[in-house]
C-alpha cells in the first residue's frame, strides 16, 4: 500500500483525536526530554572533568610532597620532607619511558612585594621544560621565558604570569619591573599565559604566579626557610601505553627510599579512566531510566491504538468489503503507532533541549546535548512504536470482515 | 457458464448444541447481466448469503465459482484481490468514510488495486458526475442527504468496474422515493451487463427485478 495512504489515513486520525493522542504521546515526550535533558548534564559535567584532568597533562604523573604527621614520624619532629633532588635524578637517569622531569619550589610564608606593596601572588621556582609540561606559553613577543643560563649564571629574573602581572602591576607594562621577596629582588623577564587556566598540581593558578629558576631559587632560601626541595615534581612520559608501568616503577621507588609517606601521586591518565568508568555506571543507570519511561510510554501508546481500532472497527470493516487485504490494516495501524511515537520523540527532544539550555542558564552547570543522543533517543522511540503497536495492529488486521461490519 | 454458481454452500455459525445453520447446502446460479433480489424472513440468512457471494464470509461446505473460478477457501490475499476487482458492495448505513471527502470515498478501492493518484481522481470524478454529484466532489459525506450518501456508495463500488453490485437492504434507510432512485440506478448497470444482487425486506420491488431468490431459515426455497 502506497505512503500516501498511510501518511492520509494517520493524518486524519491524529487530527481528529489531537488531544487525545498528544495524552497518548506524553509518556514517550517525557521519557525522552529526560533522558535527553540528563545525558546533556551528564556530558557536560564529564567534559568538564576531562578538560579538568587533561589541563594537568594526561602524560604525566604528579608528585606532591606532604608533610607527615607528627606521629607517623614516631614524635620526633620534622625538618626536611618530600621529594628530594636525589630522586629528581634518579627518576632522569634510570627510568627509560621518562620524557623531562620538572621540580616546582614554592615560596609560602613570604610575600611578593612590588614598589613596597604585599601581594598574594605566589613565587615558585622551576626549570625551563616546565613551560611545556604545563601547556603554557610566553605571553608577550618581546619577553622571554626562562632558559637553561639562568640556572648556569645564577640570574635574578623571572617570569611573570598574566593575572599576577595585572595583580602586581596594574595597567604600567611589567618588563623590566622588578619585584622583591624577603629582600631579594628579581627583574621580569616575561610574561607567562597558560591558556587552559590550568592549576599547579590542581591548586594554584598557574597564570596567578611568578616563576624564576629552580636552582637560583633554591640557592637563595634553602638553608633558612625551605623544608622541602620541590613542593610538586612532573614526570612527563614519553609513551602513554606504558604511563601505568612508568608510575608503578616510580611508587616502587619511592616506597623503598622514602621511609615516611611524605609524598603523594597522582596520575591524570587513571583518573581519566576512572572518570570513564563512572561515566559507564551513569549510562547505564540513565539508559534503566530511559527503557522504564519508554516501557510506560509505549503502553500508553498500545492503549490509545486499542481505544481507536475498537472505535473504528466498522471502517475496518468497510476498508476489507472494499478490498483492502489483512496487511494493508496491519501496516496501516503499526504506521498509526509509530508516528505517534516518533513524534512523540521528536517533542521529547526539543524539550530535552530546552531543559538543558535552561540548566545552563539556571543552574550555571555546563550541558551538552549531543547528536548520538538525540539519534538513540529517536531510534528508541521508533522502536517503541513497532513494539507496542505491533499487537493492537495485527489484532486490527486479524479482524474478520463480517464480525468488523456488523459493529 | 454461469457468472455465479454454488453448489452446496453451507454456513454454521458455533457449533454442538448452539450451533446456527445460517445456510443450508443453498445451490444457485446467477448469469451474468441480471437484477436479482435475495428475499426472506428476518434471519433466513440473506445477509450471509450476500456476505458469501462478496467473499466476505467463508462456506462452512460447498464450493462458490465466479467466473469459472471456485473461490471458496482461499488466502485472504486472494479473496481481497476478487473482492477489490470482481464485487462492488453496497451497505444499508452507505458506510462511508466520515472524514474523507466523497471524492476520496470513492477513490479508496483503487487505492487498493494500486491505481495511479492522477487516474484514480479523474475515474472518481467521472463515477460521481454520472450519479449527479459533480458539483460536490469536495464534500464530506456529513454534508450530503442519505440518497446522495447511497449515491456516492454506489459510485465507490463501481470504482474497478466491477461485475457484481452487491447491496445488504441498500434502499432500508431510504425513503420510498429514494429507494426507487437507487432502484433505478441498478436498472441502468443491469442494462450495461453487470449483476446486481440485492437483499431487500420489501415486496414491492419483486416486480422491478428479473428474478427474485427466497430464503426460508437458511434454505433456498425460490428461485
Ligand atoms: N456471528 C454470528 N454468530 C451466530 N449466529 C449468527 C451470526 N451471524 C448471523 N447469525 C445467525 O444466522 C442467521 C442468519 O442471519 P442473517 O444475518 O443472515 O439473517 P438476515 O436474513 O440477514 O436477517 P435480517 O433480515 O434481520 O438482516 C440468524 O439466525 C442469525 O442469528
Ligand atoms: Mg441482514
Amino acid at each position: 500500500m502506497s505512503l500516501m495512504y498511510n501518511l492520509e489515513s494517520t493524518w486524519l486520525s491524529l487530527k481528529h483525536h489531537a488531544f487525545r493522542s498528544l495524552l497518548a504521546m506524553l509518556g514517550v515526550v517525557l521519557g525522552v526530554a529526560a533522558v535527553v535533558g540528563m545525558l546533556a548534564v551528564s556530558e557536560g559535567a564529564k567534559r568538564e572533568s576531562i578538560n579538568r584532568i587533561q589541563q594537568q597533562g594526561v602524560d604525566n604523573i604528579i608528585l606532591h610532597s606532604e608533610k607527615p604527621r607528627i606521629n607517623e614520624s614516631g614524635g620526633e619532629a620534622i625538618f626536611f620532607y618530600g621529594i628530594s633532588k636525589n630522586d629528581i635524578a634518579h627518576f632522569n637517569s634510570v627510568f627509560e619511558n621518562v620524557k623531562t622531569v620538572v621540580p616546582i619550589v614554592e615560596i609560602r610564608h613570604k610575600s611578593i612585594y612590588v614598589n613596597g606593596r604585599p601581594s598574594d601572588v605566589i613565587l615558585a621556582g622551576t626549570t625551563p621544560e616546565f613551560l611545556t609540561v604545563s601547556r603554557s606559553q610566553n605571553a608577550d613577543p618581546r619577553g622571554r621565558w626562562l632558559v637553561d643560563t639562568d640556572c648556569i649564571l645564577s640570574e635574578m629574573v623571572c617570569s611573570v604570569g598574566v593575572d599576577a602581572a595585572r595583580q602586581l602591576f596594574g595597567l604600567e607594562d611589567p618588563l623590566g619591573k622588578t619585584v622583591s621577596v624577603g629582600g631579594t629582588t628579581f627583574k621580569v623577564v616575561g610574561l607567562l599565559k597558560n591558556p587552559l587556566r590550568s592549576k599547579l598540581a590542581g591548586k594554584n593558578d598557574i597564570n596567578n604566579m611568578v616563576f624564576v629558576d629552580y636552582e637560583t631559587l633554591l640557592s637563595i632560601f634553602n638553608r633558612d626557610f625551605m623544608a622541602v626541595e620541590a613542593n610538586y615534581v612532573y614526570v612527563q612520559v614519553e609513551n602513554l601505553d606504558y604511563l601505568k608501568n612508568t608510575a608503578g616503577r616510580i611508587r616502587t621507588y619511592l616506597s623503598e627510599v622514602h621511609e615516611l609517606p611524605d609524598y603523594t601521586i597522582s596520575v591524570p591518565y587513571e583518573l581519566l579512566l576512572a572518570e570513564q568508568a563512572t561515566q559507564r555506571v551513569f549510562t547505564i543507570v540513565m539508559g534503566s531510566i530511559a527503557a522504564i519511561s519508554l516501557l510506560v510510554g509505549g503502553i500508553g501508546i498500545m492503549n490509545i491504538m486499542l481505544a481507536n481500532i475498537y472505535e473504528r472497527t466498522k471502517e475496518i470493516g468497510t476498508l476489507r468489503a472494499l478490498g483492502a487485504p489483512k496487511q494493508t490494516i496491519l501496516v496501516q495501524f503499526l504506521f498509526e503507532a509509530v508516528t505517534l511515537t516518533a513524534l512523540g520523540g521528536l517533542i521529547g527532544v526539543g524539550i530535552g533541549f530546552l531543559i538543558a539550555v535552561l540548566i545552563k542558564h539556571a543552574a550555571a552547570m555546563p550541558t551538552i546535548v549531543t547528536p548520538g543522543s538525540v539519534i538513540v533517543a529517536l531510534t528508541v522511540s521508533i522502536l517503541t512504536g513497532i513494539i507496542f503497536g505491533t499487537h493492537p495492529a495485527w489484532k486490527a488486521a486479524s479482524l474478520s470482515p463480517i464480525e468488523a461490519l456488523r459493529r | 457458464m454461469s457468472l455465479i454458481q454454488l453448489q452446496g454452500i453451507s454456513r454454521v455459525y458455533g457449533s454442538g448444541k448452539t450451533a446456527v445453520h445460517a445456510l443450508r447446502s443453498a445451490d444457485l446460479r446467477i448469469e451474468k447481466g441480471t437484477f436479482v433480489a435475495i428475499y426472506g424472513a428476518s434471519g433466513s440468512g440473506k445477509s450471509t448469503m450476500l456476505n458469501m457471494l462478496g467473499l466476505l464470509d467463508e462456506p462452512t461446505a460447498g464450493s462458490y465459482w465466479l467466473e469459472g473460478r471456485n473461490v471458496a477457501n482461499l488466502s485472504d490475499k486472494e479473496r481481497s484481490y476478487i473482492r477489490c476487482r470482481k464485487v462492488g458492495i453496497i451497505f444499508q448505513s452507505f458506510n462511508l468514510f466520515p472524514h474523507f471527502s466523497i471524492l476520496e470515498n470513492v477513490c479508496m478501492p483503487m487505492r487498493f488495486a494500486g491505481l495511479e493518484r492522477k487516474e484514480m481522481l479523474a475515474r472518481a470524478a467521472e463515477l460521481l458526475d454520472r450519479l449527479g454529484l459533480g458539483s460536490r466532489l469536495k464534500h464530506s459525506p456529513s454534508q450530503l442527504s442519505g440518497g446522495q450518501c447511497q449515491r456516492v456508495a454506489i459510485a465507490r463500488a463501481l470504482a474497478n468496474n466491477p461485475a457484481v453490485i452487491l447491496g445488504d437492504e441498500p434502499t432500508g434507510n431510504l425513503d420510498e422515493k429514494t429507494g426507487d432512485e437507487m432502484i433505478g440506478i441498478f436498472h441502468e448497470l443491469v442494462a450495461e451487463g453487470r449483476t446486481v444482487v440485492m437483499v431487500t425486506h420489501n415486496a414491492e420491488y419483486e416486480k422491478e427485478v428479473q428474478r427474485v431468490i427466497e430464503l426460508h431459515d437458511g434454505t433456498v426455497v425460490r428461485q
